[in-house]
């Protein structure tokens, strides 16, 4: 699965790169990891994914924060 | 990366900054770049020492705790139980007045910003910038304050407060 490093970034940095990420591969329908150490990302990432209807779970919180991303699914 | 622009102009966000110091440019950029990212067309008002967001030089961003006994100023080196030290809380202000403190507690707020992960001051707003966030300096203020168009950086929009009441929501806005 693809993954996207987003460690050693502070708010607002992790969703600017998603989103950044999201936009440069506009055909990307496979899930996809993204990690992060900002502790805040652990509700940024997920309400960022709701308000742009992106499906994301929660993989593990230790001992960085993973989140598996897809397009287009069921929020 | 103007592609990353909202591409609806639904939702909006606008924020007033009055501030001209590093720490509330910081927060206003970073509200900014957030609400961009989130699609929301995000219309920022630079006025009065919030002017110097804006500026090319932005040695005059500066942080000191003259005067501001809310700020927190820790030492970013040293053993674990320095670095918890909140030297604004400890120190007499008589301190902060001394010269080159201002500088100094610059250099420290500079370095605890790199080591929480964010981008300089400059790259945080250029990132505004590519993301689409408009910025509009108050003429008005610009004016009063002997500033030059040539000042400023480049995507900024020159205008008053009536333009900003005219292009801004009835929904969301700051004051900072």
């Amino acid at each position: 699965m693809q993954r996207l490093d987003l460690t050693g970034l502070a708010c607002p940095m992790p969703i600017i790169k998603l989103k950044k990420f999201l936009s440069q591969n506009p055909a990307l329908q496979d899930p996809f990891i993204v990690e992060v150490s900002d502790s805040g990302a652990l509700k940024d990432i997920p309400a960022f994914c709701q308000q742009q209807k992106l499906n994301c779970q929660l993989r593990q919180s230790q001992p960085n924060i993973e989140f598996q991303v897809q397009r287009g699914a069921d929020v | 990366m103007s592609d990353l622009s909202p591409v609806h102009a639904s939702p909006q966000f606008s924020l007033i900054q009055s501030k001209g110091t590093l720490d509330w440019a910081y927060a206003s950029f970073i509200l900014a770049s957030t609400a961009s990212v989130m699609d929301k067309e995000v219309e920022l008002f630079f006025t009065f020492y919030g002017l110097k967001c804006l500026l090319k030089d932005t040695s005059g961003l500066k942080v000191s705790p003259l005067g501001r006994p809310e700020m927190i100023v820790k030492i970013p080196v040293g053993p674990e139980w320095f670095r918890k030290v909140d030297w604004n809380q400890k120190l007499p202000g008589l301190v902060w007045s001394l010269p080159g403190m201002s500088n100094l507690a610059t250099l420290g707020f500079k370095q605890q910003m790199k080591q929480q992960g964010q981008m300089p001051i400059e790259a945080l707003r250029e990132t505004c910038l590519e993301l689409g966030v408009k910025m509009t300096a108050c003429q008005m203020t610009v004016d009063m304050m002997g500033l030059q168009k040539d000042d400023f950086i480049d995507g900024v929009e020159f205008a008053g407060a009536p333009s900003y009441f005219a292009q801004t929501p009835d929904t969301q806005s700051l004051f900072i």
